[in-house]
């Protein structure tokens, strides 16, 4: 935005127009205001899922008897922590290639890069199908059936929401970058994605502990 | 950067601060999807004005029906979904987008020195949503208005007509806008200020946004999912809320407060920063203790998050919570009364001159103060038992959020007026609008409190026939203060037609916004200036330099001048 | 049933190594660097390490306390 505000921008400026260096120092500034605004953002988004991780924590431990709770006079089964824990991998993984692939776009690995970047989605992608598979499987009561269900899917949904979101978010720049809106000096959208990235398969450790090990 | 005069510390960011991007031509693009601040602020002056009046009409209802002890006016279903609507609309659709949305954009890029915020994109979408999510609130009406109070409280919410769903809608929206508006001020005002203007340079209007931004995007996020999980529990029947399910009610209302308790703040300390402008401005004296007002401001929001608690003495939940949340409620007291010693203390000996924006923001620190000591009394567990449910509590809340936020914003509405418009108003007018609106409201909510102590219940459409001399006060007195804010309006289109040219600092102030014309360019600045200073040293000259005849500035020559002169 | 569980906990443990041992090996890589992307991306791989940690936990059975099902 601010970017392109100031590339279209004529200037009445006081300072000696058009150096070479001018058009970096924008671009630095700019990259800095929206780096901060997208830290902000995710933090934001660690609220959320705070808020719905208060209320099952709230649920479980103060209003609960037992967990899993009764249902009918039977207690819910656990969740299926084997599977999970390998579901768990394969987000992970796909964290430490997004890393990888930025980092080889930082050096100009153009392969590598594509490599990388192809596991990253592809991990990406497996997870969400894990998550279906778990979902099916899953036999605490569906989404309306109790609280336990209730928390369960409400915040893995979210999870796997923003998962599908980035799944496309990193397709969208992976199109970007074969376009060339990148290059190895200015790749905004490829450090937010990445962010991002990380991001949510942080919020999944925290998820994978307050579920499946707790 | 040019040169600028020795020790000046050039800000960071001035390359991109010095660009001009071309002003738009159509009509749409200049003054409907405007990317503008200033164009945006007014357009959330415009929005929030108008539910403003709606949401008045909503509580001349409540005080009309208040009339006679059995219910003059409504149907008790009808009342219920009256007064839900109008605490929910003054909160989240006047008060908060008025402080924020609209002064906060109109003013403070101005005041750092900046051409525009930091996202100008981001703030036009977050601008849009605010008519749109007000506009869902109100077709609740027509499907079955919210009947739960504006804390929406369940099981009662959970059974509410399907306008509780639109209001659910609503707020989450008007929470993502806020959201968006938070993240934007506080990097701009990170980012994007003049160079030279350090933490403890900037006007405190702007310590007031900085301190509030947290709050915005913080809470406001909470209550997004408390709000989203009673929606799915509404739509889906999936249980968070409902006790029979195995939910808590108690689990909705701690996170409800987890937001609505920074809320206030949210509603306060915008206030907090319009009064800290007034002030030196109309005593012709530095504001006194800037930096213990400033940083009261920031202790607040922190404390803030750590209180919400109090809100619930009665409701069950564990005894020794409430002791913890007792103290730290009664220790925001500190901070805040650290600002009002410094506004009277600035006040002190000063040559004021009593126009509008000064009346009220003397009238703020007395219902403020006011609002303050009985908020005192709800925060003492014991207290709080008796007074809790009652008109007491809509006593306290409206001298605060009135009192307080209302007043402040009429102060910062008749201040900044003139660099909005470019004109003037009927100074007599404006006076005696402070006086109906100031008498009429303390008329209206002094009553309520001995009401709250006698044992009314509030949110009752009916009450013992022994209440009724004091109800029918109050709501005489309530017309008093709806005539003074329709006056209000009156003023304003007066002065839009008939006003006197107001020029570039009528008022002699000496923060950054009165340093160019009125109304500013689009542009704001023609050459961004350096700031040597804190901006409320009266008598010393303008810490400003770089400043462009040609913005408009012309009687302060920056370099040379010494304190502006009040024209007005 | 129970052999499935047991090659899943398998591969849960040799994938639980390998992303960890390359998320510590990615946390040092980033170690140095001081930018607010980076400090945020140090916070980000260390808490993904922990989750590495989480998983082994859970293959050798240690969390959750009741025993996985």
């Amino acid at each position: 935005m601010a970017v392109s505000v100031a590339k279209q921008g004529y200037h009445l400026g006081h300072h000696d127009e058009h150096d070479a260096n001018h058009d970096e120092v924008i671009y630095r500034e700019t990259r800095d205001m929206r780096l901060t605004g997208f830290v902000l953002f995710l933090g934001t988004d660690v609220v959320l899922f705070s808020a719905f991780i208060f209320a099952y924590v709230y649920l479980r431990t103060s209003i609960a008897p037992v967990w899993p709770p009764m249902v009918d006079g039977h207690q819910l089964p656990r969740l299926d922590t084997a599977f999970a824990a390998v579901n768990s991998v394969v987000l992970f993984g796909s964290g430490v290639t997004m890393h990888y692939a930025l980092e080889a776009w930082k050096h100009a690995l153009k392969r590598r890069f594509n490599l990388f970047m192809a596991l990253t989605i592809l991990l990406g992608a497996g997870f969400l199908g894990g998550q279906a598979y778990e979902y099916a499987h899953a036999r605490i009561g569906g989404w309306s059936g109790n609280t336990f269900g209730a928390s369960f899917f409400t915040l893995t949904g979210m999870h796997g929401l923003h998962v599908f979101i980035g799944v496309w978010f990193l397709i969208a720049l992976w199109i970007q970058t074969s376009r060339g809106v990148y290059d190895d000096h200015r790749f905004f959208g490829l450090t937010a994605g990445t962010l991002y990235w990380h991001f949510v398969d942080v919020i999944w450790v925290v998820l994978f502990f307050l579920f499946y090990l707790w | 950067m040019a040169t600028l005069a020795p020790g000046v510390q050039t800000g960071p960011y001035h390359a991109v601060l010095d660009h001009i991007h071309p002003e738009p031509t159509s009509f749409i693009r200049k003054y409907i999807f405007s990317i503008d601040h200033k164009i945006i602020g007014i357009q959330y002056m415009i929005t929030g004005a108008v539910f403003f009046i709606i949401s008045g009409l909503l509580a001349e209802i409540i005080r009309t029906q208040l009339l006679t002890p059995n219910g003059l006016l409504v149907r008790p279903d009808t009342y219920n979904s009256i007064y839900s609507m109008h605490g929910s609309s003054m909160v989240w659709f006047v008060v908060i987008p008025l402080l924020t949305g609209a002064f906060g954009n109109f003013v403070m890029p101005l005041q750092i020195g900046a051409r525009d915020v930091a996202f100008p994109w981001l703030n036009l979408v977050a601008f849009w949503i605010f008519p749109v999510a007000g506009v869902i609130l109100f077709s609740s009406f027509l499907v079955g208005a919210p009947d739960a109070g504006w804390t929406e409280y369940p099981p009662i919410s959970l059974m509410g007509p399907p306008g509780t769903n639109l209001w659910c809608i609503a707020v989450f929206m008007i929470g993502i806008s806020s959201t968006m508006t938070g993240i934007n001020f506080l990097v701009t005002i990170l980012k994007m200020r003049a160079p030279g203007m350090t933490l403890t340079r900037m006007p405190l209007f702007v310590w007031a946004q900085f301190a509030t931004t947290p709050l915005s995007f913080i809470a406001t996020t909470a209550l997004g999912g408390a709000l989203a999980a009673l929606f799915i529990e509404r739509v889906f029947g999936v249980p968070f809320y409902d006790p029979k399910r195995g939910g808590s009610p108690l689990l909705w209302q701690h996170m409800f407060w987890f937001y609505s308790h920074p809320a206030v703040y949210i509603m306060i300390i915008p206030g907090f920063g319009i009064i800290s402008e007034v002030l030196p401005t109309f005593a012709r004296k530095p504001i006194f203790g800037y930096k213990m007002i400033a940083f009261s401001s920031v202790a607040i929001a922190l404390l803030s998050f750590s209180v919400w608690a109090h809100h619930m003495f009665t409701s069950g939940m564990v005894p020794w919570l409430q002791l913890p949340f007792m103290i730290i409620t009664m220790l925001i007291a500190i901070p805040t009364g650290v600002k009002i010693f410094s506004w009277m203390a600035t006040l002190w000996g000063g040559a004021i001159r009593w126009k509008t924006p000064a009346l009220y923001a003397a009238g703020f620190i007395i219902t403020f103060t006011y609002g303050g000591l009985t908020g005192f009394f709800l925060a003492a567990v014991p207290l709080d038992y008796h007074e809790h449910g009652t008109y007491f509590v809509v006593a306290h809340l409206h001298y605060v959020l009135y009192g307080g936020s209302i007043m402040s914003l009429f102060a910062g509405a008749y201040y900044w007026w003139p660099k909005m418009s470019g004109r003037m108003y009927n100074e007599t007018l404006g006076r005696i609008q402070f006086w109906m609106v100031f008498i009429g409201f303390n008329c209206t909510f002094t009553p309520l409190h001995w009401l709250g102590l006698l044992g009314m219940p509030r949110r009752v459409p009916n009450y013992d026939p022994s209440y009724q001399f004091w109800n029918v006060f109050a709501s005489v007195s309530s017309y008093v203060m709806a005539l003074g804010t329709l006056l209000f309006f009156y003023i304003l289109v007066d002065s839009f037609r008939n006003g006197k040219k107001a020029g570039p600092n009528p008022w002699g102030a000496r923060t950054l916004e009165w340093m160019i014309a009125s109304p500013p360019p689009y542009y704001n600045f023609k050459k961004i200036p350096a700031v040597l200073a804190a901006p409320y040293d009266f008598g010393n000259p303008l810490p400003y330099i770089g400043l462009d005849a040609a913005d408009g500035a012309v009687e302060a020559t920056p370099t040379h001048s010494s304190h502006p002169v009040p024209t007005h | 049933m129970e052999s499935l569980a047991g090659i899943e906990k398998i591969v849960a443990l040799v994938g639980a190594v390998v992303v960890g041992v390359f998320a510590v090996i990615s946390l040092k890589g980033e170690w140095n660097k001081t930018g607010l992307d980076d400090h945020v991306t140090k916070l980000l791989l260390g808490l993904m390490a922990f989750g590495c940690i989480l998983v082994l936990l859970a293959a050798f059975g240690i969390l959750p306390r009741g025993g996985g099902a």
